[in-house]
C-alpha cells in the first residue's frame, strides 16, 4: 500500500514492540515485522518444560500445538517488566533463532510503556547492553510511534494528524488502556490518563462468564482469546442488545456456537457456524431514547416471563460446546463501563476527555480531530462507532470528533519504530553502549525524556 | 527444572526450606491484607475479584524453582547467555543455586511500584499514580446479573454481587457467594 515510504535498502536497527501480550519484532526500515509472538512461556498439558511458543504466523503444514490447559508464565504484568531472567529469556530465542540477528552489531528500538519506573528500566538497560551486548539502544512510548506512523502517511480522507501535528493517541493493548496527547512526535505525559483494562482482563472476564454459565474453561487462555477474538463486538446500545440476546430461535441473533477442541481430531476450537456469528450485523442502530424507554419496560416485563429460557442454555457437555449470546458484547463493554463491574475507574470516553482537558486549551480542538485507535482490543467490531457516540456528547458543540482505528492496530506501533529506526538522525538519538557504561542508567535514560 | 504445584493459595507450607510465596500469594497479599483489615466482606470481594482478573493462570497456583534457568530453550539460543554464565564462578550446586533463584524471584508490579514511593515525587512530576485515570463522574451504575448477564435488580446481603432472579440467586448461592474470599 503505502509504497513511499523512506526506507532505505538495509538497516540494522531491531525495532522491538515488546508488549505483555505480543512481541512484534523485525528490522528497521521493513513495513511490517518478521515476527509476532506471544510474550510468554507455555507448558502445555503433555510437556514438562516450558517452551517459547511458536510464532503467529506459523506455517500451515507445521503441526500445531496444542495449548489445551497450557500453563502461562509472563515476563510483564500489568504491562511492566518483572521478570527479567524470564525475558532475557525470550528475547535470546527471539534474536538467534527468529530474528537471526547479531545483537553486538545491531541497535535496538525498544518500546516501554509510559512511567516505567526507574528500577524496572534499569533491569531492561542491563538486558540490553550487559546480556545482549547491543551497541546502541532508543526507547520509545508507543502512542508517540503510532502518532509518527500516521504522520507520515495521509490516508483515504486526508490527513489524520491535525494540521498542528498533534494527535490523541488511544492504545488500547493487552495490560492496560492510555488516552495520551501526542504534539510534535513527543507524548505529553503529563496529560496521559489510564485505565487499568486491557485485552488480558477482558479475556479473563470472559473465562469467568463462561465457565459460571457453560463449562469451566478457566485454564484456557488461549481458547478463550479466541473465543474473544472471533465473536466479541462492541454495543451500540446495551439495553437493546440485552433484550435481542435473550429472544428464542432465530429472532436471537447474536446466539451463536463455539466447539471445544477434542484433542484428536482439532486441537484448537472454532466458531461452528460462521454465518450465524454474523447474524449480529444485521442489527440496526437507529433507536431513539424513547424506543430504548419502551425497550427497558419491555425487557422487565421479560424478565418474569422468559425465565425458563436460562435453562435452555446449559451446556451440552456430550457435544463439547458452549453457546455465547450476551457475553459477546458483555465483554467489552467493560472498557465503556468499568464501574458496572466493580471497578472504580471511569470509562473510555472520559478518560479521553480527562487526558484532552489537561492540556493547553489552544490545543483541545486538535487533539478532538485527530483520535487515532491503535491496541489489540480496538478490533471489537464498533469500537470506534460506540466511542464516537459517547465522546461526542461530552465534547463542545464546536469542536470536531474524529476517530480512525488505525489499518492494523497490532502492528501500527511496530510500524512507526521501523519509520523512526530508518530516519537519518536515528543514530544520534540513542544511547551506546560506551556512554551507559559511563553514565548509567539513569542518566542515559535522560536523553529519552523531553 | 522442578515444580511444586499447590491448590491455595493461602495454604503454605512452613516445612519446604525453599518456600517461597508463589506468584499467586504475592499477587493477592498486600490487596488481601487491606481487605482484611477492612474486615468487610464485600470489600474483600470486590478487590479479590479484580485481582483474578489479572491472573494468568486461574485454577492452578504454582511455585517454581528453576535448576536451570535456560533448560526451556534450544542449545541455539545459549550463544548469549555464554558470557553470563561465564561471569559467575563454577558450576553453583543444587541448593547454592536455588537459594539464590528464591532470592532473586520475581515480584509483581505492585510490590516494585511500592518500593518506587512514588508518592514521594513533587507533585509536578507525571508518574505511574498520578496518570491514573480515577473514578467516574456519573455514580450511577447499571447492575447485570452475574449469573446470566441481564439486568439485576437484586443485591446478594452477604457479597454485594447482583443477580436478576431466584433462579440466579440459587446459583449465585451455590457457586460464587463470596467465592473469591474463601
Ligand atoms: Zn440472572
Ligand atoms: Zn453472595
Amino acid at each position: 500500500m503505502s509504497s513511499s515510504f523512506p526506507y532505505p535498502d538495509f538497516s540494522n536497527v531491531v525495532v522491538l514492540d515488546n508488549g505483555g501480550g505480543l512481541i512484534k519484532a523485525g528490522l528497521g526500515g521493513e513495513r511490517n515485522p518478521s515476527t509476532v509472538l506471544p510474550n510468554c512461556l507455555l507448558r502445555p498439558i503433555s510437556s514438562k518444560k516450558w517452551i517459547t511458543p511458536p510464532p503467529a504466523t506459523t506455517t500451515p503444514n507445521s503441526d500445531p500445538l496444542d495449548l489445551t490447559s497450557a500453563a502461562v508464565r509472563r515476563p510483564l504484568d500489568r504491562g511492566y517488566l518483572i521478570n527479567p531472567d524470564l525475558q532475557r529469556d525470550i528475547w535470546a530465542h527471539l534474536f538467534t533463532t527468529l530474528l537471526r540477528v547479531t545483537p553486538s552489531h545491531s541497535s535496538l528500538l525498544l518500546t516501554e510503556p509510559l512511567f516505567t519506573l526507574p528500577s524496572i528500566q534499569r533491569a531492561t538497560d542491563e538486558i540490553v547492553f550487559e546480556d545482549f551486548n547491543f551497541k546502541s539502544l532508543y526507547v520509545a512510548d508507543s502512542p508517540s510511534l503510532a502518532h509518527l506512523y500516521e504522520a507520515s502517511r495521509s490516508g483515504p480522507t486526508g490527513r489524520l494528524v491535525s494540521k498542528a501535528q498533534c494527535s490523541l493517541v488511544v492504545d488500547c493493548g493487552f495490560s492496560f488502556t492510555h488516552a495520551a496527547p501526542v504534539f510534535q512526535n513527543f507524548t505529553l505525559n503529563y496529560a496521559v490518563k489510564r485505565i487499568d483494562l486491557g485485552g488480558k482482563a477482558l479475556t479473563n472476564y470472559l473465562k469467568e462468564l463462561v465457565s459460571y454459565r457453560s463449562v469451566n474453561v478457566m485454564d484456557e487462555t488461549f481458547l478463550i482469546d479466541d473465543v474473544k477474538e472471533n465473536l466479541c463486538f462492541v454495543s451500540l446500545d446495551v439495553p437493546r442488545d440485552l433484550h435481542i440476546a435473550r429472544k428464542t430461535g432465530r429472532d436471537n441473533l447474536y446466539r451463536c456456537t463455539y466447539v471445544l477442541p477434542d484433542g484428536v481430531t482439532h486441537t484448537k476450537g472454532f466458531v461452528k457456524d460462521p454465518e450465524q456469528a454474523k447474524r449480529y450485523l444485521s442489527v440496526t442502530h437507529g433507536d431513539t431514547p424513547s424506543q430504548l424507554e419502551a425497550n427497558k419496560k419491555e425487557m422487565d416485563q421479560i424478565e418474569v416471563t422468559e425465565r425458563s429460557e436460562n435453562r435452555k442454555r446449559e451446556v451440552d457437555f456430550s457435544k463439547n460446546e458452549f453457546d455465547l449470546t450476551n457475553e459477546r458484547f458483555l465483554v467489552p463493554e467493560m472498557l465503556f463501563r468499568p464501574a458496572d463491574l466493580g471497578m472504580n475507574q471511569a470509562g473510555l470516553a472520559e478518560c479521553i476527555v480527562r487526558a484532552v482537558n489537561a492540556c493547553h486549551p489552544h490545543l483541545h480542538p486538535v487533539l478532538y480531530e485527530s483520535i487515532i485507535l491503535t491496541g489489540g482490543c480496538t478490533l471489537f467490531p464498533r469500537f470506534a462507532e460506540r466511542l464516537e457516540r459517547e465522546l461526542r456528547p461530552l465534547v463542545a458543540d464546536d469542536y470536531q470528533v474524529n476517530i480512525t482505528t488505525q489499518e492494523d492496530p497490532i502492528l501500527g506501533v511496530w510500524r512507526g519504530g521501523s519509520l523512526l529506526a530508518s530516519s537519518p538522525d536515528f543514530e544520534a538519538m540513542c544511547v551506546t553502549k560506551a556512554e551507559y557504561e559511563e553514565l548509567g542508567s539513569a542518566r542515559c535514560r535522560r536523553r529519552f525524556f523531553h | 527444572m522442578f515444580q511444586i504445584w499447590r491448590f491455595n493459595a493461602m495454604d503454605d507450607d512452613n516445612s519446604n526450606p525453599f518456600r517461597r510465596m508463589s506468584s499467586r500469594t504475592r499477587k493477592v497479599a498486600p490487596r488481601m491484607a487491606a481487605a482484611l483489615a477492612s474486615s468487610d466482606n464485600r470489600t474483600h470481594a470486590a478487590l479479590a475479584r479484580l485481582e483474578a482478573l489479572e491472573n494468568d493462570n486461574a485454577g492452578i497456583e504454582q511455585i517454581e524453582i528453576n535448576e536451570d534457568s535456560d533448560a526451556s530453550l534450544d542449545d541455539d539460543d545459549q550463544g548469549y547467555m555464554q558470557k553470563r554464565q561465564s561471569k559467575g564462578t563454577k558450576r553453583k550446586t543444587r541448593q547454592a543455586k536455588a537459594l539464590e533463584n528464591a532470592r532473586k524471584a520475581p515480584r509483581t508490579f505492585l510490590e516494585l511500584l511500592n518500593e518506587a514511593s512514588l508518592e514521594s515525587l513533587p507533585p509536578h512530576v507525571p508518574s505511574y499514580l498520578k496518570a491514573a485515570v480515577g473514578p467516574p463522574s456519573s455514580t450511577s451504575r447499571r447492575h447485570f446479573c452475574t449469573v446470566c448477564g441481564y439486568a439485576a435488580s437484586y443485591t446478594c446481603v452477604k457479597c454485594g454481587m447482583r443477580f436478576c432472579s431466584g433462579r440466579c440467586q440459587n446459583i449465585h448461592n451455590d457457586t460464587r457467594c463470596l467465592k473469591f474470599v474463601a
